[in-house]
């Protein structure tokens, strides 16, 4: 989906070479596991714990510009959703093509509606949602 | 601390950063760059975790 998904944390390349060997929940991953030893990485998107040198659970989306459009952080013991994290990026790539719309809480997918924000709807999002 | 490092807001550009990766796809190490990355007209999407060994 002309997307690079890279996962990160403090561990050298070498452990997540050694994890991905070991685990056999990890055999499937095709995805580029990104070392970030020194937290340098993870201080530029605030999730880096100092008092445990750790990165906490945070998840974020850059375009092909450099903007960052969305993040999400959550502390160690909660996971984060995978279909929610792809409906926000298949909403920026939509809201790419079509900057004067917005993508309501709903939005999932193409063809889901969506809002035109203007003086007609001031007052009357429930109707522009429900019509 | 000479390099202090300000934490990116939404909305704004990302300092160009650079990691060393372990590619499972070829079973060899290499380098993502966000530089590199804006020139193939990519999204990046960054998944921070707290360690390997544990769940995710």
């Amino acid at each position: 989906m002309g997307a690079e998904l890279i996962t990160v944390s403090t561990d050298t390349e070498f452990v997540h070479l050694a994890w991905k060997r070991d685990e056999k929940e990890l055999a499937d991953v095709k995805y580029a596991m990104g070392a970030d030893p020194t937290g340098k990485v993870s201080r530029l998107f605030g999730v880096y714990d100092e008092g445990t040198g750790l990165a906490l659970r945070g998840a974020f989306i850059i375009s092909p510009d450099g903007t960052l459009f969305n993040s999400e952080v959550n502390f160690y013991n909660m996971g984060r959703n995978i279909d929610e994290l792809m409906r926000k990026f298949k909403a920026n790539l939509y809201l790419a093509r079509k900057a004067d719309e917005g993508c309501p809480s709903k939005w999932k997918d193409d063809g889901d509606k969506t809002l035109r924000p203007g003086p007609e709807m001031v007052g009357r999002v429930h109707e522009a949602l429900n019509d | 601390m000479s390099d202090e490092i300000t934490t990116v807001k939404i909305g704004h550009k990302v300092p160009d950063f650079e990691l060393t990766v372990y590619e499972p796809e070829n079973h060899d190490f290499g380098k993502r760059s966000l530089a590199d990355l804006k020139k193939a007209g990519k999204w990046t999407i960054l998944f921070f975790y707290p360690a390997d060994f544990t769940f995710v």
